[in-house]
């Protein structure tokens, strides 16, 4: 197969437009980190984006970062910790799930969209993404966007661009904003009886004055696996900010959640090495034949999971105060059975994260969508990329 | 600016249409008699007043589904409004279109605090929603000036903002989900109480598309716990520069505060001599800094922002010690817009944002520009994340002032540009800011976003007129022109 390594947008630009004109298809790839994610790709040729990295511009004091698509995410982070900053939103690294020994590619972190544990607190991807410039399926330059926090100029393509897995366009300059990192960060482990009182007690969390920035629950294996806890689900929360103020609102967070199960803290290290591995969906192995994300309304989490338990052999975990359940499985049947309960209980969408070629040609690995939706998506894919290109199929039609 | 002409064919059919309507939806829904109509016949952008063709006040999801419908078969262009209070003409009418009001969808749905969200129709108020939980400690964060009267449903068309975005963002980052028409009459639901949609983000295209792509029937919203403790300071500096740079001297120190407003002499003045708020009037320089969450952290804070403030030459600095005392520091900031309506007969809101390192040089400009077009300007800013309020003071009566007060607004906007910075913050492209689109986007692009409006409504029924300075018909849009043989690079390497 053909391998295009443009390294600059008018090279992509070029590139485009000869494909456009023999009608050649392009897999497209940062590092290929994520290359097993999604609906399975066909096409006639390869373009490789590692070429256009860098970072252009960092401005701590703006708030803003610059930095070309095939930049790699650690050089990124390595940026910002130097300068007690951070990507806010703990993109998820993907060693653990899909091997190799690179992060991937900050246009690979646009292009999946997959945001960590703050997401429920501070937001996504798709919040910090600032704007770009990028040329379109139809060999266009375009940009979107801006470097300023506080932009309505225009349609924000920059929503559209996260998650969408290069079936729009090809970006090279994405702008991000980054927040400075917190001082210090704890974690508050409540053990629970139940599911349901784990959930719970990450509401609580959440629906209180004291502004966790995390909530996850691991079930009892889970749990006991990291030595959390005996015999018991583990809620665990986590509070971040000031030092006096983390100190003083753990104390809050332990009055609200006494009552509902024995309490113990983590370290600052523990904390951040447990934070990691839900980011990452670290509990999960090579065993695992199919991993899924969930993403439902918190308090569903439980019906759901229960439901799930009763027919299916399945390892979970949640992160979002419940609202994200990962959960790996086996069987044909697994994700028609999860996409079915999730209906039944309050809708959400499941995501099939992993599993084999042949395993993921055979379902759907985003969850569809109702059929007017769905053509919406596809007028707006082909608004983009009108011959298909660009990652064909990969996402939708 | 030009509000496109009118399409005599339509305007001919005018009563035709009206029971074309009645037709789908009771009769009482349809407005058609003047002065009845005369009631929306401009937004907050009030400069620019145009009778509607017809107003349809629909009260179901359905009803406007059919209204939709039944416009696009018979190519009657649309302009949604929600309370009408958009500063750049987004709901200002079209003569030979509808105005579709959502007043009407006026209740919340549902309440739910364990999954911190609330369930409105689109015409419930900003303020509303925050009425509706903050009696069990919650509220809904975005704070548009105008939140006492404009609709969620609009500030999901504008993506609206307000003073304390710099730490909770804006509308697009505190919705869920929502429900939509598309111009064809389809009902989509789109997120919900879970977080992303799971395929292209559609939720994320419609916040702030100006109510060109689709008319949102219901919303849900993120509501947040009320933080335990806000507190003001009010410091005076003796030159913007000094404001300017203390500014950005938090940031850097890691500190997000909840807002951080700035005010220049003219506008501390006037606000001053209006909210008698306790301001410094001496200072050419005024910032407001709150800071929210726990007491403790808040006094930590304000520790160290304070010490920042004196080293980066603060003149003057008050904290607050009580609500009431906050509560007043926030007065003259807020009463700015009226407080300046005062002292000048007539005022134009401008609303570019800029990067914040760029203040300086900026207001150094605006007063080149100032004694340029020789108008008074008195400035607000949103500091903490550089969006400007430049209210441009002139008289309406005086000839050519009006002319003048416009030419100098897209001169600021144009600036703004320049400096790196964007034509709109917050209030939208609307009417408004449409012709000087071009300064910010190249043709391309805005054919890209125009091919995105095309998958919407590829007859350009929807609010037509705003935002793009020129229309093209989709079907240009979409024509691919595929030079082959003529390639700038053809030696470029495949291999």
């Amino acid at each position: 197969m053909d391998i295009l390594s443009p390294t600059s947008l008018d090279e992509v630009r070029d590139i485009i437009r000869n494909c456009l004109s023999d009608e050649t298809s392009l897999s497209l790839r940062g590092a290929g980190t994520k290359s097993s994610l999604g609906n399975p790709v066909v096409a006639d040729a390869q373009m490789q984006l590692s070429g256009m990295s860098g970072i252009i511009t960092y401005e701590p004091e703006e708030l803003i970062l610059v930095a070309r698509a095939g930049t790699e995410l650690t050089e990124i982070e390595a940026l910002l910790e130097a300068h007690n900053q951070m990507l806010s939103f703990e993109p998820f690294h993907p060693e653990i799930l899909y091997g190799g020994t690179s992060s991937g590619t900050i246009g690979g972190m646009v292009g999946a969209g997959l945001s960590g544990p703050r997401r429920i607190a501070s937001g996504g991807v798709r919040d910090y993404l600032l704007g770009f410039n990028a040329v379109s399926g139809r060999g266009d330059i375009f940009q979107s966007g801006s470097r300023v926090m506080k932009n309505v100029t225009g349609y924000d393509l920059s929503k559209l661009m996260a998650g969408s897995f290069g079936t729009l366009a090809i970006m090279d300059e994405i702008t991000i904003k980054v927040l400075p990192a917190p001082e210090t960060s704890v974690s508050l482990v409540v053990s629970c009886s139940d599911l349901a009182s784990a959930q719970a007690a990450c509401s609580q969390a959440f629906a209180s004055a004291h502004e966790p920035t995390a909530a996850c629950i691991l079930p009892r294996d889970i749990a006991a696996n990291v030595n959390l806890g005996g015999d018991a689900f583990a809620a665990i929360i986590r509070l971040e900010g000031v030092e006096v103020s983390v100190a003083n609102r753990l104390t809050e967070m332990q009055n609200l959640l006494g009552p509902i199960g024995e309490l113990h803290s983590l370290t600052q290290e523990l904390s951040a090495n447990l934070w990691r591995q839900v980011r990452d969906a670290a509990f999960f192995n090579e065993t695992h034949e199919q991993i899924w994300k969930l993403s439902v309304a918190p308090t569903a989490c439980v019906g759901i999971v229960n439901k799930i338990k009763t027919s299916i052999d399945a390892s979970y975990f949640m992160d979002w105060a419940g609202g994200l359940i990962w959960l790996a499985g086996a069987g044909e049947r697994l994700g028609a059975d999860i996409r079915d309960v999730m209906a039944s209980n309050g809708g959400g969408h499941a995501t099939l994260m992993r599993a084999s070629d042949d395993r993921r040609q055979n379902i759907s690995v985003f969850q569809p969508q109702a059929p007017a939706l769905m053509s919406l998506h596809t007028r707006i894919r082909r608004a983009f990329d009108p011959k298909q290109l660009l990652n064909p199929g990969r996402m939708g039609a | 600016m030009s509000v496109p002409a009118a399409d005599q064919d339509i305007l001919a059919r005018r009563s035709e249409i009206a029971k074309g309507l009645k037709s789908i939806i009771p009769n009482h829904l349809v407005i058609d008699d003047d002065s009845s109509m005369r009631a929306f016949d401009a937004d907050g952008l009030s400069a620019y007043r145009q009778m509607p063709l017809l107003v349809v006040l629909p009260e179901t999801t359905e009803q406007v589904a059919a209204i939709l419908k039944w416009c696009q078969t018979e190519q009657v262009k649309v302009v949604p409004r929600g309370a009408g209070t958009s500063l750049s003409g987004g709901a200002t009418p079209l003569g030979d279109g509808i105005l579709l009001g959502l007043g009407k969808f006026n209740k919340i749905l549902e309440v739910d605090y364990d999954n911190r969200c609330v369930v409105a129709q689109p015409g419930v108020t900003n303020l509303g929603i925050t009425h509706e939980v903050q009696d069990d400690g919650f509220y809904y964060a975005p704070d548009p000036s105008s939140q006492i009267a404009c609709s969620i449903g609009g500030n999901v068309a504008e993506n609206s903002g307000g003073v304390h975005c710099l730490k909770y963002g804006l509308t697009t980052n505190n919705l869920l989900g929502i429900e939509m028409v598309t111009m064809d009459g389809e009902i989509l639901r789109i997120g919900g109480k879970h977080l992303d949609a799971g395929d292209l983000d559609v939720l994320g295209v419609m916040t702030g598309s100006e109510g060109l792509l689709g008319v949102v029937t219901e919303v849900t919203v993120r509501i947040l716990r009320k933080p335990a403790t806000q507190r003001a300071m009010l410091v005076g500096f003796d030159t913007v520069q000094e404001a300017g740079t203390a500014v950005s001297s938090v940031i850097a120190a890691g500190i997000i505060p909840a807002g951080m407003e700035m005010m220049d002499g003219p506008a501390i003045n006037a606000a001053e001599d209006f909210a008698a708020a306790g301001y410094p009037r001496d200072a050419d320089a005024l910032l407001i800094i709150e800071l929210d969450g726990p007491e403790v952290e808040v006094d930590a804070l304000l520790e160290r922002v304070e010490a920042i403030m004196k080293s980066e030459g603060a003149t003057s600095i008050r904290v607050s010690t009580s609500e009431e005392e906050r509560n007043q520091f926030w007065a003259g900031r807020k009463s700015a817009f009226p407080a300046v309506g005062r002292i000048s007969p007539d005022y134009l809101c401008m609303d570019g944002t800029i990067p914040r390192k760029a203040l300086p040089e900026m207001l150094t400009r605006m007063a080149g520009m100032s004694q340029k077009y020789g108008l008074r300007v008195a400035n607000v800013f949103h500091a903490g994340d550089g969006n400007l309020h430049p209210l441009i003071l002139f008289d309406a009566n005086a000839p050519g002032e009006w002319e003048r007060a416009e030419a100098f607004g897209a001169d600021i906007l144009r600036n703004c540009v320049a400096l790196g910075g964007v034509l709109t913050g917050e209030h939208g492209v609307g009417i408004e800011k449409r012709d000087l689109m071009g300064e910010m986007f190249s043709e391309d692009d805005l054919k890209q976003q125009q091919r995105v409006k095309c998958a919407f409504d590829p007859d350009h029924l929807l609010n037509p007129g705003k935002v793009f300075p020129v229309l093209h018909r989709c079907a240009e849009l979409g024509r691919l022109h595929v030079h082959k043989g003529q390639m700038p690079h053809p030696e470029l390497p495949r291999f």
